[in-house]
């Protein structure tokens, strides 16, 4: 159940008060101080452990004053009441704080598991990103034996001279951006959304497959819209979803001949201010299966893929309170789009 | 697609055609050092769109790009009408495809990054390439000219002079006189410009083979 931050607490306390007072005010020969445990229950998974703790001595708290303030029936059965509630109230709390421990384990296996399969698409790369930087390497070598030459002229070209030294660093620049490119994708930092643009961010990821697009002679068209609302994104997270679809567009027309072979990227604005993002292809489609099947974990059709990529790839836009799906096209092959929600609209 | 003419014995020109804004800039500035003109195309299309000059080239291609590749333009590029001697470059580290690009006659395939006297001697063996074809065809034009000067009867009685007949026999083969032989003889040797019997063969087998490569019959 999500609730707002502010709602639960007003939960907890309209709770815990109409507990109080049924505690001390009635005269049930019930245990009434366990129903504290709902408290607690509120508590878990949304305050921090120290935060849950803190509820939890609170709510004990409660229940002994509850039997110190109450006048009414035997004291004995009070304090077995008493007893059974603090017990109650203890168990939950220490279950809930190892349920909690669980899914932070889990959460960073996730992560571990996503980053994992980032790399290994990066490793999918190598032969495109070594082109990239191949291109730049053999502009910086022809300009510098140009450079060279126009210094050996008589009289030398110093200006000519001058503007290949320049070209040099440009390209060298170029390479070692793509090598930054490179090493974000590859880090192994926690998740951390930030505002920024994500048409910036899907032209990244293109200028690191567009070797690979190249190597298939697969025509590439763009439809980034520009202008959209700020989106306040885990970029890296993102970029791998966007890195995920193009390898596999690319994959599902690695074997058809006689069609064109075209990746369609796009960036629109979609209904209620998100975003949505659409990858294309003219591949071999869905076949007999369903589309959703393809998101199952550990499907793949790849001979030595993990299968991992679109599964991981749900859970990544799901965090971020967005939807992924896939859809036959009707020329053939398949489209895989996403939505983003934007800063207005963004998941609690 | 324009043509300029500015008579044959213009500058080498070399042609780039290359999809990498910075590969291109480079090669351009490396030519230009050397003393060469440098012409670079993003595209096989912009190539294609653009001049082709009246001068001895050649063509330096990129083998993958984006449309159509510099392997499959090689393979196209009869129908283009052109003749300029290829030389491949790529990034990709293609072999095999370095061996089918030497079958279909590219003059040399480099790996990127190549060195740059690599490439400019392949270039230097393209643009020789491209002025012999050139020359060659120059003179075939010329021939091809004179020929055209020459009237049926001597045109009849070249084609018997070449196969070594005597003028007797000629005249005897077309039912006209001796004289009539040597008259148009004269007038074949001199409208031919061919000093000697032997070299009015040499340029009859020449009309024969530019000919047939065309599948023009001779004459």
């Amino acid at each position: 159940m999500r609730m707002k931050p502010s709602g639960r607490v007003l939960a907890m306390a309209a709770l815990s008060i109409g507990i109080f007072v049924a505690d001390t005010v009635t005269n049930l020969e019930i245990a009434v101080a366990v129903f504290y445990v709902a408290v607690v229950l509120l508590a878990i998974g949304h305050f921090r452990a120290r935060g849950v703790v803190l509820v939890s001595a609170g709510c004990m708290a409660l229940t002994i004053v509850s039997f110190l303030l109450s006048k009414e029936g035997a004291p004995e059965s009070g304090l077995v009441n008493c007893a059974i509630s603090l017990l109650a109230i203890a168990a939950t709390t220490h279950l809930g704080l190892k349920t909690v421990a669980a899914s932070v384990a889990i959460q960073e296996a996730q992560a571990q598991l996503a980053r994992i399969a980032r790399v290994t698409s990066l490793g999918e790369l190598t032969a495109s990103i070594a082109h990239e930087i191949n291109q730049s390497l053999a502009a910086i070598t022809t300009s510098g034996n140009a450079c060279m030459r126009w210094l050996a002229a008589q009289p030398p070209n110093l200006e000519k001279a001058r503007l290949g030294a320049e070209r040099i660093v440009s390209d060298a620049s170029r390479a070692s951006e793509v090598i930054l490119r490179v090493r974000q994708l590859a880090k192994r930092a926690p998740p951390h959304k930030d505002w920024s643009s994500l048409a910036d961010g899907i032209a990244e990821i293109i200028a690191l497959t567009r070797g690979e697009i190249e190597r298939h002679h697969i025509a590439l068209r763009l439809r980034l819209a520009q202008g959209l609302p700020a989106i306040r994104f885990d970029k890296v997270q993102i970029q791998q979803v966007v890195l995920n679809l193009i390898l596999n567009s690319i994959e599902a027309m690695k074997g058809t001949a006689g069609r064109p072979r075209e990746l369609t990227i796009s960036l629109e604005p979609a209904d209620q201010g998100s975003v949505l993002v659409a990858v294309g292809d003219s591949g071999v489609g869905f076949g007999s299966l369903q589309p959703e099947q393809f998101f199952d974990a550990f499907y793949t059709t790849k001979s030595e893929g993990m299968g991992m990529g679109l599964a991981i790839s749900r859970s990544i836009v799901e965090a971020h309170g967005g939807h992924i799906w896939a859809e036959p096209n009707p020329q053939g092959g398949a489209t895989f789009r996403f939505t983003l929600p934007t800063a207005e609209t963004e998941a609690p | 697609m324009t043509q300029t003419s500015d008579g044959a014995a213009r500058a080498p020109v070399v042609f780039v055609v290359d999809d990498d804004g910075s590969v291109r800039a480079a090669l351009a500035d490396l030519l230009v050092s050397v003393g060469l003109e440098a012409k670079c195309y993003a595209s096989v299309t912009e190539f294609l769109a653009g001049d082709r000059l009246d001068a001895p080239g050649c063509l330096v291609l990129d083998v993958r790009m984006p449309g159509l590749s510099g392997l499959e333009f090689q393979r196209e590029m009869a129908k283009w009408k052109i003749q300029l001697p290829v030389i491949f470059i790529t990034g990709h580290g293609d072999i095999p495809m370095s061996v089918s690009a030497m079958k279909a006659g590219a003059i040399e395939f480099l790996a990127k990054p190549f060195r740059d006297q690599d490439l400019l001697d392949a270039i230097q063996a393209g643009l020789e390439k491209d002025r012999v074809r050139r020359q060659e065809a120059a003179a075939i034009a010329e021939l091809k000219l004179r020929c055209s000067a020459l009237t049926p009867r001597e045109r009849e009685v070249m084609e018997l002079v070449v196969t070594g007949l005597l003028n007797k026999q000629i005249a005897a083969r077309l039912g006209v006189s001796e004289v009539t032989v040597k008259v148009s003889r004269g007038q074949v040797m001199r409208k031919l410009q061919a000093d000697s019997l032997a070299e009015l063969v040499r340029f009859a087998d020449r009309l024969k083979d530019a000919g047939r490569d065309r599948g023009i019959p001779p004459g």
